[in-house]
Formats: C-alpha cells, sequence, structure tokens
C-alpha cells in the first residue's frame, strides 16, 4: 500500500518501520492518519517505529503531526516508538516541550528491542 | 586609465628584471626586527627571507602590469608577507615586529634600488606612490594573518574550555557520566547540553548520569535548562539520571515548581551508576 511522503514497511511480525521522505506533507495529517492505520490495523500491528534520522529540527508544526499520530496509535493499541532523534531535533523539541509525548523514543530498534 | 598605464610602462621600464643583489642591503630590516631581544629568527633565516623577498619583488616589477594587486606575482608576495607574519605570531612576535619590518623594508628597498641604479627614486613621484600603494597591500596582508591566526587561537581556546567544562565519560559501554561542577548558568547549561546529546549519538548512549555534586547553586532559568536537558536526553532515547542533589538544590528546585516526574534522581553517583546498569541488566557485586 504507497502512501504519499512516507514509507510503510513490515520489518517483523507486528512491527512496522514508518519512514518519512522529505516530500511529507503534514497538513495531510488527516488522510495520513487514516491510511497508515488502515494498513496497520489489516497487518494487526502491535508496533510503529518512527524513523527521525533524516530530521534535524522538530518544529511546533512537526510536532503536532507526531503527537496527532501516537494519539491516533494509542486508539488502534499500538505503540508508536520514535527513534534515531537527532541531537539537534532533541535540543529543539525539548524547547518547547510542556510534558512529555505521547510516544516512546529509542535510540533504535535494536535497542528497543 | 592612461596615467595608469603609462606609470606602469614607466616602473617596468625602470625595474623590469633589471634588478639583482640588493637582498643584503635589506637583510637590515630583518636583523634590526627579528634578531633583537626576542631572537625570534636566526640571521641565516633572515637572508633567506630577504632573497625570497627580491625573488618575489623582481618578479612584480617585470610582470605585465606591476600595479596590478590580483596578479600571480603580487599574491605570491601577499602570501609571502602572509607566511612570515604568521611565523613571527607563533615563534611570540607581535604584529607591531611584522609591520614595522615591512615599514622599514620598503624604505630598505627604495634606497638599495637608487644604489643599484644611481637614480634618486627618492625623488619620483611616480616610484614613491607605486611602491607606497603595493607596501599598504603588504600591511594589509599582514593584518589578514594576524587576524586569522588570532581567530584560529580564539577558537582553539573555546574549544578546550568546552571540553574542560564538559567531561564526559563513558563509563561503562553505553553508559555516560556528566559530573557538573561549579555555577551552572544559562551558557554553559547550554554548552553542557549540546556536547552531551552529540555524544549519545555517537557513543550510542542507553544512560546518562548527571552528577551535580558540585553545584551549590542554582537559579529559575538554569534549573528549567536542567529539565530540558533531561527531557532531550529522554527523546533521544536514553535514561538521564539526576544524582547528588544538594538539599539547597532541592530546596530551591521545589520553590520555583520544578516537575520532577518521569525523572529519576539517586542520592549519590555511585546509585545512579547501580541504577544505570541495573536497567541495562548489568549487576555489579562486591
Amino acid at each position: 500500500m504507497s502512501i504519499p511522503g512516507l514509507h510503510l514497511t513490515q520489518i517483523g511480525r507486528g512491527d512496522f518501520l514508518l519512514d518519512p521522505s522529505k516530500s511529507l506533507n503534514t497538513r495531510n495529517s488527516g488522510q495520513l492518519i487514516e491510511a497508515i492505520s488502515a494498513r496497520l490495523l489489516q497487518a494487526r500491528a502491535v508496533r510503529l517505529y518512527y524513523d527521525l534520522s533524516d530530521q534535524s529540527l522538530i518544529d511546533p508544526v512537526y510536532y503536532a503531526w507526531l503527537d496527532m499520530l501516537a494519539r491516533a496509535m494509542q486508539a488502534i493499541n499500538v505503540r508508536m516508538i520514535c527513534i534515531q532523534m537527532q541531537p539537534t531535533a532533541a535540543f529543539a523539541l525539548s524547547r518547547f516541550l510542556q510534558e512529555m509525548p505521547q510516544f516512546e523514543t529509542a535510540l533504535d530498534i535494536d535497542d528497543w528491542r | 586609465m592612461v596615467t595608469k598605464k603609462s606609470s606602469s610602462e614607466k616602473i617596468k621600464s625602470l625595474f623590469g628584471l633589471k634588478i639583482s643583489g640588493i637582498a643584503p642591503e635589506l637583510e637590515a630590516s630583518g636583523i634590526k626586527y627579528f634578531c633583537g631581544d626576542q631572537r625570534l629568527m636566526d640571521s641565516e633565516e633572515v637572508t633567506d627571507i630577504s632573497l625570497e623577498f627580491e625573488s618575489l619583488i623582481v618578479s612584480l616589477l617585470g610582470s605585465v602590469d606591476p600595479y596590478d594587486v590580483q596578479s600571480p606575482e603580487f599574491h605570491a608576495l601577499e602570501s609571502f608577507f602572509g607566511s612570515l607574519s604568521q611565523q613571527v605570531l607563533m615563534r611570540g612576535g607581535h604584529v607591531e615586529d611584522v609591520v614595522r619590518y615591512t615599514q622599514t623594508l620598503h624604505l630598505g628597498l627604495i634606497d638599495a634600488l637608487s644604489k643599484s641604479s644611481g637614480i634618486a627614486f627618492s625623488e619620483s613621484r611616480t616610484v614613491l606612490l607605486y611602491f607606497t600603494g603595493i607596501f599598504n597591500e603588504l600591511i594589509m596582508a599582514v593584518f589578514r594573518a594576524y587576524l586569522e591566526e588570532r581567530e584560529s587561537t580564539m577558537q582553539a581556546l573555546q574549544a578546550e574550555i568546552r571540553e574542560t567544562a564538559t567531561p564526559i565519560t563513558e563509563i561503562w559501554d553505553g553508559v555516560l557520566t556528566l559530573p557538573i561542577i561549579g555555577t551552572l548558568d544559562s551558557s554553559r547549561t547550554m554548552l553542557v547540553m549540546e556536547a552531551l546529546l552529540n555524544r549519545i549519538a555517537k557513543d550510542h548512549a542507553k544512560a546518562v548520569v548527571m552528577d551535580l555534586t558540585g553545584v551549590k547553586s542554582i537559579d529559575s532559568q538554569v534549573s528549567h535548562h536542567l529539565i530540558q536537558m533531561v527531557r532531550a536526553v529522554q527523546l533521544m532515547g536514553s535514561d538521564a539520571i539526576i544524582t547528588g542533589i544538594h538539599p539547597e538544590i532541592a530546596r530551591a528546585l521545589v520553590s520555583l515548581n520544578i516537575d520532577f516526574n518521569n525523572i529519576t534522581t539517586r542520592a549519590s553517583m555511585s546509585d545512579g551508576l547501580k541504577e544505570a546498569f541495573s536497567r541495562m541488566g548489568i549487576t555489579v557485586s562486591h
């Protein structure tokens, strides 16, 4: 199933890797969340790893997208884990974050497992 | 344009490739400024630089347009003064030494050229203006080299201070320790945070123990930065453990309404390390 702006790949039983590309348009967050949820529900996913390795900065707009996706994942009982957050992104995000986010974080997939 | 062209021709016809053997006359300025009390160079080095200068100035005077400060011949002369300036500064000399050397060389060159040709160039407006223009550019090259050298020295010093202010150590595979000693102000906290986050990414650290035993006081802004630092560490996927909080710091944090939810604290560095090891499944026994 192709979702514009991201690659969603099954990497194990119940595990999916979401790799956003540069063309990801978070203004279509509603449609994106619907498409991702549909794919994960169909495959009975348990965990969703969101790869942030190419995201050098997380601003409030991008965080709003991550937060919305994390809430949607909670609703369908999928754990969302953001992996490989860059130091610059963590620094920027920590500056405006008031509380810990809805998603979990890990250095990488192996570290989480 | 016509004047400049005719001046250029005049300079070329006066000096073009006809100068030789003036280097010994130019050594006096080098000896005066570089072989004095400071002993920045020995006399052999001064001879070498005088010979090199002679060869470069002869090339410039014999070039297509001796006025052209973009010509390869002029760039070579500029680089010579840049390198000389760096060499003197690295040996503990001052920029004034090189500037005064250049100024004396300017006068010495006109004298040497007058002697070798038998023409009193000190009375020729064209020649004086030409060499003044050239030597002004060369003094600029000396200052540029000085500023570059100073800038790189300052950057090296700042890097050293940053390094010593943030002694982040990987005490075990994947476990970093960061003892914070002295006063924590906002700019230092930012430096520590930057170094720590980069180190987590580089070493793939799973836990960070931040020890505040050496911190005697903390203000509102810094405490927020501290929490921000812990949050950033957690966002990268590592565990942050704060240890060694003094009673005064604890009191300050409470009065500042700092939320310690989701933040692991331990009394001492050793307790913090035990906690980090236990989270990684490592058992330490006596």
